[in-house]
């Protein structure tokens, strides 16, 4: 396994109390595999990601327990200076806002060309050279004349292409993306998406894909984890998820969105709001929206329970996983 | 011959002709002088029938936003008529322009910053009754902003609350509220579910479709979400660059889409089906959008068009029904501004739900 995250947990200090943003995250991604990281504003998924990278701010963020498990060695247990050489070389990331992550005061050639002159101590010459290399790769027009240009220069979907770019540089071999297409338009987000695809098969690089767009998962994901309030709820082979959901928050996302492909009557809505991560409810988190919640949802935490998978393995954070299963059964059957 | 589906079917309550938006580039500090326009709106022709929803999509800085601003006079026409029940609103002006504007209103974008954070729900929703008295007398207000927050399902109680004190999406009901106070017959969605979550975006919807038939409303949807719009539309117009290159009932845009750029758009929108990807023919565009000040010369979709030839640099395409379609009566005669129509589908057909393979759920049968 090229990383596995273990009952990672991490706490916020915040005016209302202690935020827990993320109570006991467990998932793991291999070498040339596509993990989406599928959840709403405030389930975790990117403090999780930035945990991983070790972006996090702290204070007011905490790591309070767990192992990060990368090439086998607990990143959570190295020193700063050991963990900067992994950031960047080994493991990369690419932001949503490119714009904002961007510096705009130096050319995307100084940027690009900064990776190789760290990392690798590489003359500026150099670099420079490498930084057209990269911007051809991403195929970026005319990367030769663009590399003096500054990040405002260019339109949203090529400013995407430069963080990419930038996270290829040192080829890692692990990639996060973090909501990378949210930013960009449907035409554009296809282009990026291919992009990255493509890149990922070619260097046989892990890639954990942080998004809230179930389409966009479906497309290019390997296998799925679905976090609620801070936890995985259910985790699965791509096309388990879709087929049968095993956990009725999936299931609610699932059966809310509208389909391009169907006209399709009133949406199912999940009711209620996520909940407040510094009074996360007792027992299952969801159990104040859940339609199937009964006690024991509202007094026990529900462990992950195995799910018979096609492949690989499933997990579901649900008391009533086979309810959840079959009720999509009789919803096919009846039509 | 067929007639143009720009036009409702239904009588309509909003006739929107030759709708054009330029703003000035100046150059020189005292002595401004013109160099060029941002052609955000460059010419649109749409009608709105009674109780009907007119979704419109497009990519950031195609002018849909720039339309529905000027639907509801936030922005002059540069030119182009605003037709309400017949009366052009472009023109009018003091107590007629009143009058119009209670009748069309907007929910906006980000529930956020559309609210001002230092007044109160109820001073926020009452708001527009300073502006209309006659709509509700001053002791009936409370009473009125109450039902309207029952109405959009938040508690009435919460008159007395600052917006802060809200989700996402109580605000985005906050804002539908204030837009329904006049209880207007149009009302101008500029992308009102974008910011808020997939959980509660539905909601949303499902709120806004309660309250069309509830009230009669007549909506005019603009989104970047093709799926959300095909949902909540009756019909669809696709703009491009200031432009709608193809309009038409909501199956024959999806389904029977002939102008490329509608074909490619939808290509490329992510299906929630992973079977669906390997059977899934993706249009992937070259390049980015063409700045809104320098618009290619023709059809301006061009330059991003897989099948430009000469006649589409030299001649523009009117919005039509496409001549190889004008005599048929299928769902492909609607109209599309492209020389070259042909018809093509992309969106993968609605399927009969298959039986379930009985080995996904082994552990639960």
């Amino acid at each position: 396994m090229l990383l596995e995250v273990r009952d990672l947990r991490v706490e916020f200090r915040t005016r209302d109390g202690i935020a827990k943003a993320v109570n006991g995250v467990e998932y793991a991604v291999d070498a040339g595999q596509t993990l989406a990281v599928l959840g709403e504003s405030g389930s975790g998924k990117s403090v999780t990601a930035q945990a991983i990278m070790g972006i996090l701010d702290m204070p007011p963020g905490r790591i309070t327990g767990g192992e990060i498990l990368f090439k086998g060695r607990d990143l959570l247990k190295l020193k700063e200076d050991e963990r900067r050489k992994v950031r960047g070389a080994e493991m990369a990331m690419i932001f949503q806002d490119a714009l904002s992550a961007l510096n705009p005061v130096l050319t995307v050639g100084d940027q690009l060309g900064e990776m190789f002159v760290v990392h690798r101590g590489m003359s500026k010459k150099d670099a420079r050279a490498k930084a057209v290399e990269l911007m051809d790769r991403v195929r970026i027009p005319a990367a030769k004349e663009r590399v003096r240009d500054y990040p405002h220069q260019f339109s949203g979907g090529m400013r995407q292409r430069i963080m990419i770019a930038m996270a290829l540089a040192l080829e890692p071999s692990l990639i996060i993306a973090d909501e990378p297409t949210t930013a960009l338009d449907v035409t554009v987000q296809a282009q990026v998406m291919d992009l990255l695809a493509e890149l990922r098969r070619e260097l046989d690089m892990g890639l954990i894909l942080i998004t809230h767009d179930l389409g966009v998962v479906a497309d290019v994901a390997d296998r799925i984890a679905v976090m609620y309030a801070g936890r995985i709820v259910e985790s699965a082979p791509v096309h388990d998820i879709y087929k049968a959901p095993a956990h009725p928050y999936t299931r609610g996302l699932l059966d809310s969105i509208p389909r391009l492909d169907q006209k399709g009557q009133e949406l199912y809505a999940i009711k209620g709001l996520p909940p407040n991560l510094t009074k996360i409810p007792p027992g299952c988190a969801f159990h104040p929206r859940c339609p199937m919640a009964r006690d024991v949802c509202r007094t026990d935490v529900p462990p992950l329970y195995e799910v018979t998978p096609s492949d690989g393995t499933r997990v579901s954070a649900c008391h009533f996983w086979r309810e959840c299963l079959d009720d999509r059964v009789d919803r096919h059957v009846n039509g | 011959m067929t007639e143009s589906t720009a036009t409702s079917t239904v009588e309509p309550i909003l006739e929107v002709s030759g709708l054009v938006k330029h703003f000035p580039l100046t150059q020189g500090v005292l002595f401004k002088k013109q160099v060029g326009a941002v052609k955000a709106v460059d010419g649109v022709d749409f009608t709105l029938g009674a109780g009907e929803t007119l979704g419109i999509v497009g990519e950031s800085g195609c002018g849909k936003s720039t339309v529905a601003r000027m639907l509801v006079n936030l922005e002059r026409p540069t030119a182009g008529t605003i037709k309400y029940k017949g009366e052009d609103i472009t023109k009018l002006s003091g107590r007629a322009l009143k009058a119009v504007r209670r009748n069309i209103q907007m929910v906006f974008q980000d529930p956020y910053t559309s609210l001002n954070p230092r007044m109160t729900v109820g001073d926020i929703i009452g708001e527009p009754y300073d502006i209309h008295p006659e709509v509700a007398p001053k002791g009936d207000r409370r009473r009125r902003v109450q039902e309207l927050l029952d109405v959009v399902g938040l508690n009435p109680e919460y008159v007395n609350r600052y917006p802060h004190q809200f989700s996402g999406g109580q605000r985005q009901r906050i804002g539908i509220a204030r837009g329904l106070a006049l209880r207007p017959e149009i009302i101008v969605a500029d992308e009102p579910v974008s910011a808020l979550d997939v959980s509660v975006q539905a909601q949303v919807i499902n709120l806004l479709e309660r309250l069309q038939g509830e009230f009669g409303l007549s909506y005019v949807f603009i989104a970047h979400d093709l799926s959300i719009v095909r949902h909540i539309s009756d019909r669809v117009g696709v703009m491009y660059l200031g432009r709608i290159v193809e309009i038409g009932r909501d199956a024959e845009i999806y389904d029977h889409p002939t102008h490329p750029y509608t074909q490619a758009l939808l290509s490329a929108v992510p299906v929630p089906d992973p079977e669906a990807r390997e059977h899934r023919e993706r249009i992937i565009l070259f390049g980015d959008v063409p700045s809104p000040t320098n618009i290619p010369s023709g059809c301006r979709f061009r330059t991003r068009c897989w099948k430009a030839r000469e006649k589409c640099e030299r001649e523009v395409p009117s919005l039509a029904v496409p001549a190889e379609f004008r005599h048929g009566f299928g769902p492909a005669a609607h109209d599309s501004a492209c020389h070259f129509a042909e018809e093509k589908q992309v969106v993968p057909p609605e399927e009969p739900l298959e039986e379930p393979p009985d080995d996904h759920a082994g552990g639960a049968v």
